[in-house]
């Protein structure tokens, strides 16, 4: 949650804010923001228009191993000289490192992301002249050829031009220097620049030479510090926004770098944005800002940075998928311009019949604060293979414990032991299941974290057991704030071990957040880290068991009287500022709490951890979730796009508050958030502290009928969840994906965000107008067929199709060829339902035929890994529906069997035969032949077992 | 055709004996007599018998899987010896977690359930003994508080009349008051007037008011400042005759008793007439000394005046007297009838609670209830918040008075007020039991009273099957 309730207890401020109100401005204040304009770093380097890069490959520095080429680059203005690093890693990814050559101190890069270092493959030379070298990138004919002067990289394949950097000049890196006004620099800076000014006019005069000079000349760092002659901007070595002066120690340090992408119409990605799937040009206005920020109140459809921060693009055509992964985590911009950007369809067609359209083409441009430029550039060429090759680096979504892929409950708040009880009791009452109940701030006593208020929370292990005896549990919020308070024993202990953030002189950072005046540990040291996650230990957090698990929320960080609601960039962790790593923040916290759940546990438990900010890499550690959005129907369908964003660059554990955070929604648009939070990933209803209480059945016995079935619906599709996240968790494939990842040669899918796909096999497209009759569908796929899940009618693929709707209508579709294994059985919690029995709902295609799988461990441990689980492949062709092991060497056993089979599609048998190693025996069914659909009543077999059901 | 189907049922079920089917209540023993084939209770579908209780739902209402799980919408029914029977949604059957006190919920499954039933049955029992003594104890109280809000009722009409009938005594009185007071003020006038015709020499174009301008009163009154009779006032003189009207003991000033000399340190009579007299005449301001005024000073010599004056005077008093005591009777008039008009139940059993206050404290807050008037909150730092004013009763139809809503207290931040809804429930004594706040400015109280006692509560009690 944001600041905003803060701010209204404070006196002086409230003033404001009933101004604010009266003005009738809702939403985001955008004056606390910062545009590019008002961040000087942006300014300068946007200011940079394309030209002819001031930058030249210096040939002769060039050297090659066999994993790595190394090159320096000089920059003919300011002499300064960089170092150039291309690796070739395995999986058709080519990584770009450009850093100082010799900085006056060492400039950050990134640690922690990656999963390791990435193991390369060697590169080989394919020829060199003055021009350039081109280089081998191993398989399918791809090389990378870099240009000399100026410098740029292309990276081509075959004929094709795949990716240019620098193509448009645009590589800026501002080299560290001494500031300027100190005493001892202007003496030598005037003498050096009486020389420099004498040098430059022989320079111009004869540039050959001077050229010649260079390339004998090996870097020499006096001399380079004698050619500079850059002007002084303002925000060079300070920067003031609002009351905040930012002091700047280390003066300029941006990095930048352009990317183009020929033939690339479509980009996405760089989450968090409140924004369309298919990013858009920035031309007219501020570049992506990529900045973890507490946005209170936030607006959609524009490029404001919100709570966390993915540097990753891809990039998609019908021939090509690729990915660029910008691994820097200081504030960074983006910029995308197009060159048919502007272009109407007519004027495209016009292009294309008078033969005198240029190839569409992407510009991208990057541009971070400080640290290097290391940049992956990921191949493809498929969607499926981008997500492989970025899992393959920052590894995959972290396999959750399946139940916490049920429905949460949450509010800010739960008051006390009584209304936790009261508002468990009205879910069974009403037989709604849940898995998760939730306590946001005020369940602490004080808003000191790891503790529980000693009235209203008094017994926390009588209530956890509560829930436990329903096989429930519950999540308790652990912001990353530290009330200064030496009667606090986590305060007490952070600041005796010297764990917090420092100021800039060196005194422990403090700022505003919940509990007032606050500490901020810095998680981004590792014995930090390490001691936060002992707190988590059962005999450490008081009034915990094993079914407590944990929310991290304010950890971009929230600081309410900071910067831009943040931690000042001059803060200190240890040597670093915080402007170099801000916006891992919020990763290692997250990653710090995750490890404490799961040390609590021996290393046997997988741990549930929610986090509001987040940084590549953060799929590792749990879920995320889209921050304080507001119960409005924009927020509703912008919901969509924002997971589906989140997912394409790893973290597939993604949901936004059901309801809307602010505010109070219609009846219409709760039912309608609940029917789409049940198909997302993350389902979790949250409502602020000032709104009324929404749980499901306070809307009338209507309303609560309709809401029982979407979670329930959600219920029986677990098994298909499961499977979904343990794919993802493989192999870094989304869960909730945009149709073009399934569909990447047919356009009309390229920009579609308002419908979606689970897995493979599921499309949903959720009612996200108010008072809507129906919506329009687009189900691709020209061989496809699909399946209303309700009905079962039967569609055909490749077609926009009309459908009506009612209250109770969700529509979703299973793609005709796949199996999708339910449990109908749905029960108080998932928990409860361990040993039901599955329905394989089987969607016959044109051909007949249909393939699936199914996935079951224990729901709760890390022995999957020790291969305690059992995976199956389902397939039907000829008539016949088997069941084989996908993992043979794989141990598990289960209770649950098979009930039923819905074949859909089907036509009628006149015998069913079931076929397992106990022999064969006839199987009842019926059959619909109005919707042909054949059910096969009580197979019987355990779902372990290996089978097949013959249709004769 | 689905009737003869039913009948056939019905009839084929008379022969055949049921053997125990898990899951059924007794009285639904007999749709599960044992024979070739099941008729769905709906009447949807027949099915094999031994498709009865066999873990897959085949009947669209789950009749046919009463003792399993397999049906979405079918219910188990705990038989719960010693205690109370109950039904459960089938997705509770062999879910781990123990619903039936006597554990035939969880016949295949891990969880170890105990039979509770037994002494469930005796904590019910002595529990509802206990309600039933409450209630008991409860409805006699108020029957009590009936006959007393029967009384209280009839005390207030009671109360209701006398007063209207003293107001209109008050009235009558009002009346004659007015016009004892009119007399007294026409004398008064006549008399005054008399007087004044003897002066109509000096000053003919004296006032209707007849209290200003008269000539003879101008010497007389120079006469009466100048103390040495030397033809003129001096500074003196002023400070020691003449007063502030609002003031009268304090002497004035040199600078006031200047100005009133218009600025001079003496004034002769014909300087007089045309500036202090005016200003002491005027009465407005200052006036002599120990002079009830100075028309009426100067007039207090005449017994006539004086006695009408003095009339005049005491009828005004009178009759202001008598204003006020109608006024308040009044007021207490409407204070009680909008008292009266307030809804107490059919018997004015709630009657006795105007008046009266309940106070109860929860965590940092008193929470204050009067009902019909007014809901508060203090908090232990002491400011006070209204959470709502008595507005109606909002209890279901068949039982309105269950419920109290006020609303319209202090503003809140999400916009509207504070509202506080009061459930009332029956207990022996009156009191507040809880108070809530579930989501912001929505306040949820218990409120206990006999009065909330409800006869029909005692048609409940123990049923077990045995």
């Amino acid at each position: 949650m944001c600041c905003w309730f803060f701010l209204r207890r404070m006196g002086p401020v409230l003033l404001l804010w009933v101004a604010v109100c009266l003005s009738g401005s809702w939403a985001v204040d955008k004056g606390n923001f910062k545009t590019c304009d008002q961040s000087a770093f942006c300014k300068r380097q946007r200011a940079m228009k394309p030209g002819e890069s001031p930058y030249r490959a210096l040939l002769e520095t060039m050297e090659l191993t066999n994993t790595r080429l190394t090159l320096q680059l000089i920059n003919d203005n300011n002499k300064v000289r960089l170092l150039l690093e291309l690796y070739r890693l395995q999986g058709n990814i080519t990584r770009v490192k450009i850093n100082e050559l010799k900085p006056l101190k060492p400039r950050y890069e990134v640690p922690d992301v990656l999963i390791r270092e990435p193991p390369t493959e060697p590169l080989s030379l394919l020829s060199q002249d003055e021009n350039g070298v081109v280089l081998s990138l191993g398989a399918e004919s791809q090389r990378v050829i870099v240009s000399a002067r100026p410098f740029r990289l292309d990276i081509v394949e075959g004929r094709d031009v795949l990716m240019s950097l620098n193509s448009r000049g645009l590589l800026g890196f501002e080299h560290l220097r001494m500031r300027k006004d100190t005493f001892s620099y202007k003496v030598t800076s005037t003498v050096a620049s009486v020389w420099d000014n004498i040098k430059r006019v022989f320079s111009s005069q004869a540039d050959p030479e001077a050229e010649n000079k260079e390339g004998t000349d090996p870097a020499n760092p006096a001399e380079t510090a004698k050619e500079e002659e850059e002007k002084v901007e303002d925000g060079m070595w300070e920067e003031t926004f609002k009351t905040h002066t930012d002091s700047k120690p280390s003066g300029p340090s941006a990095v930048s770098l352009d990317f183009s992408l020929p033939g690339v119409e479509h980009v996405y990605g760089i989450p968090e944005h409140g924004d369309s799937l298919k990013l858009k040009t920035t031309d007219s206005g501020d570049p992506y800002r990529l900045y973890n920020l507490d946005v209170f109140q936030y607006e959609l459809y524009n490029p404001m940075a919100l709570y966390g921060s993915v540097p990753v693009m891809l990039s998609h055509n019908a021939r090509r998928t690729m990915g660029i992964f910008w691994l820097n985590a200081a504030e960074t911009w983006v910029d995308i311009s197009s060159n048919t950007a502007g272009k109407t369809v007519f004027g495209k067609m016009l292009d294309y019949v008078q033969g005198s359209s240029e190839t569409p083409q992407t510009d991208v441009r990057w541009i971070s604060e400080s640290g290097i430029i290391d940049v992956f550039l990921m191949l493809g060429p498929t969607p499926r293979d981008v997500f492989s090759q970025y899992a393959s680096l920052t590894g995959t979504q972290a396999f959750p414990p399946l139940a916490s892929l049920g429905y949460h409950q949450c509010r800010w708040n739960y008051n006390d032991q009584e209304d936790v009880r009261s508002v468990d009791a009205g879910f069974d009452e009403h037989d709604i299941p849940y898995d998760f109940i939730w306590l946001d701030i005020e369940h602490t006593d004080g808003k000191r974290y790891f503790t529980w208020d000693p009235h209203k929370f008094a017994s926390p292990k009588e209530m956890l057991q509560g829930l436990q005896d329903k096989k429930r549990k519950m999540v308790a919020i652990v912001d990353p704030h530290i009330k200064v308070d030496t009667n606090y024993k986590i305060h007490n202990e952070i600041r005796s071990r010297g764990f917090y953030v420092k100021n800039k002189d060196g005194g422990d950072y403090e700022g505003w957040c919940w509990p007032g005046s606050a500490g901020y540990p810095d998680f981004t040291r590792p014995d930090m880290r390490a001691w936060w996650a002992s707190q988590f230990a059962y005999d450490q957090y008081e009034g915990t068991m094993e079914n407590l698990y944990t929310w991290n929320d304010m950890n971009e960080p929230s600081v309410f009287n900071g910067p831009e609601v943040t931690m000042h960039k001059d803060a200190m962790h240890e040597s670093w500022e915080h402007r170099d790593v801000h916006n891992l923040y919020g990763l290692y916290v997250h990653r710090a709490t995750a490890e404490g759940l799961i040390e609590r546990s021996g290393g046997v438990e997988r741990p549930f951890v929610l986090t509001r900010a987040f940084f590549a890499g953060s799929q590792r550690y749990g879920a995320v979730w889209t921050g304080d959005n507001a119960a409005e129907w924009d927020h509703l369908k912008i919901s969509i796009p924002m997971c589906l964003s989140l997912g394409l660059v790893g973290i597939s554990f993604c949901g936004a508050d059901v309801g809307g955070f602010f505010k109070s929604p219609s009846t219409e648009l709760l039912v309608r958030w609940y029917q789409t939070g049940a198909y997302q990933p993350f389902f979790r209803a949250h409502a602020h502290l000032d709104t009324p209480r929404r749980e499901p059945w306070l809307f009338g016995p209507e309303n609560t009928a309709l809401i029982r079935e979407v979670i329930r619906q959600r219920y029986t599709f677990l098994p298909y969840w499961y499977q979904l996240f343990y794919l993802a968790y493989q192999t870094g494939e989304p869960v909730m994906r945009p149709l073009w990842v399934e569909y990447p040669q047919d356009p009309a899918t390229f920009a579609l965000d308002d419908e979606f796909l689970l897995g493979r096999d599921l499309l949903v497209h959720p009612v996200t107008e108010e008072g809507a009759r129906g919506v329009t569908a687009y189900l691709p796929g020209k061989h496809e067929v699909w399946f209303d899940i309700h009905t079962f009618q039967k569609h055909n693929g490749g077609q926009n199709l009309y459908i009506p709707v009612t209250m109770s209508s969700i529509p979703v579709f299973q793609r005709g060829g796949s199996i999708i294994p339910r449990k109908l059985r749905v029960r108080r919690s998932s928990t409860c339902m361990e040993h039901d029995p599955y329905t394989l709902y089987v969607a016959l295609d044109n051909r007949r035929t249909a393939e699936g799988e199914l996935y079951i461990d224990d729901g709760h441990t890390f022995n999957y890994e020790k291969k305690e689980l059992m995976h199956r492949k389902f397939s039907f062709a000829n008539g016949v529906l088997s069941s084989v092991d996908l993992e043979p060497n794989a141990q598990f056993t289960t209770k649950s069997w098979v009930e039923r089979i819905i074949i859909l599609g089907a036509s009628k048998p006149s015998m069913v035969t079931l076929k397992t190693a106990d022999g064969e025996n006839q199987l009842e069914f019926d059959f619909d032949a109005s919707m042909s659909v054949l059910t096969i009543r009580k197979p019987g077999m355990n779902a372990g077992a290996d089978w097949t059901v013959t249709l004769q | 055709m689905r009737f003869h189907i039913i009948t056939a049922a019905f009839l084929w079920a008379a022969f055949v004996e049921s053997r125990k089917i898990r899951g059924i209540s007794s009285s639904y023993k007999r749709f599960y007599r044992e024979r070739k084939s099941f008729l769905c209770i709906d009447g949807s579908k027949i099915i094999p018998f031994e498709q009865v209780n066999d873990d897959y739902c085949d009947c669209a209402d789950g009749s046919d899987e009463p003792g399993t799980s397999a049906c979405p919408r079918g219910r188990f029914y705990c038989t719960n010896l010693g205690f109370r029977p109950h039904y459960i949604p089938s997705s509770r059957v062999n879910d781990g977690i123990c619903d039936c006190c006597d554990a035939s919920d969880e016949y295949n499954s891990h969880a170890r359930c105990q039979n509770t039933c037994w002494n469930l049955g005796q904590k019910e029992r002595a529990y509802v003994e206990g309600q039933m003594k409450t209630l008991d104890e409860g409805l006699r109280l108020k029957q009590q508080l009936i006959e007393e809000g029967v009384l209280l009722w009839r005390e207030k009409q009671a109360q209701l009349r006398e007063l209207q009938r003293a107001a209109e005594d008050l009235q009558i009185k009002l009346e004659e008051h007015r016009k004892r007071k009119h007399e007294a003020d026409r004398l008064k006038e006549q008399t005054l007037k008399a007087l004044k015709a003897g002066d109509r020499d000096v000053r003919p174009e004296s006032s209707s008011c007849g209290f200003r301008h008269q000539n003879s009163t101008v010497s007389h009154l120079f006469q009466l400042l100048d103390s040495n009779k030397d033809g003129s006032i001096s500074l003196d003189e002023v400070k020691a005759k003449v007063v502030l009207v609002h003031d009268e003991t304090r002497v004035l000033s040199e600078d006031e008793a200047l100005t009133l000399l218009g600025g001079g340190h003496q004034m002769d009579l014909s300087k007089f007439q045309n500036t202090l007299w005016d200003v002491l005449t005027r009465g407005d301001g200052y006036k002599i000394k120990d002079a009830h005024s100075a028309p009426g000073g100067l007039m207090s010599e005449d017994p006539h005046l004086k006695a009408a004056d003095r009339a005049a005077e005491w009828e005004a008093a009178d009759l202001k007297k008598v204003e006020e005591a109608y006024e308040t009777v009044n007021m207490e008039i409407s204070d009680l009838q909008k008292k009266l008009e307030i809804d107490y139940g059919t018997d004015w059993e709630y009657l006795f609670l105007n008046g009266q206050c309940y106070k109860l404290k929860v965590y940092e807050y008193m929470y204050t209830l009067c009902p019909f008037n007014t809901v508060s909150q203090k908090s232990t730092a002491g400011t006070e918040v209204s959470l709502g004013l008595w507005g109606m009763w909002a209890g279901p139809a068949k039982n309105r008075y269950s419920q109290m809503v006020y609303e319209n207290g202090e503003p809140c931040w999400q916009g509207g007020s504070r509202t506080t809804s009061v459930t009332l429930t029956c207990g022996t004594e009156t009191g507040l039991r809880s108070v809530k706040e579930p989501s912001k400015c929505q306040y949820i109280m218990d409120f206990e009273t006999p009065v909330a006692c409800q006869p029909v509560l005692k048609q409940r009690g123990v049923h077990s099957e045995l």
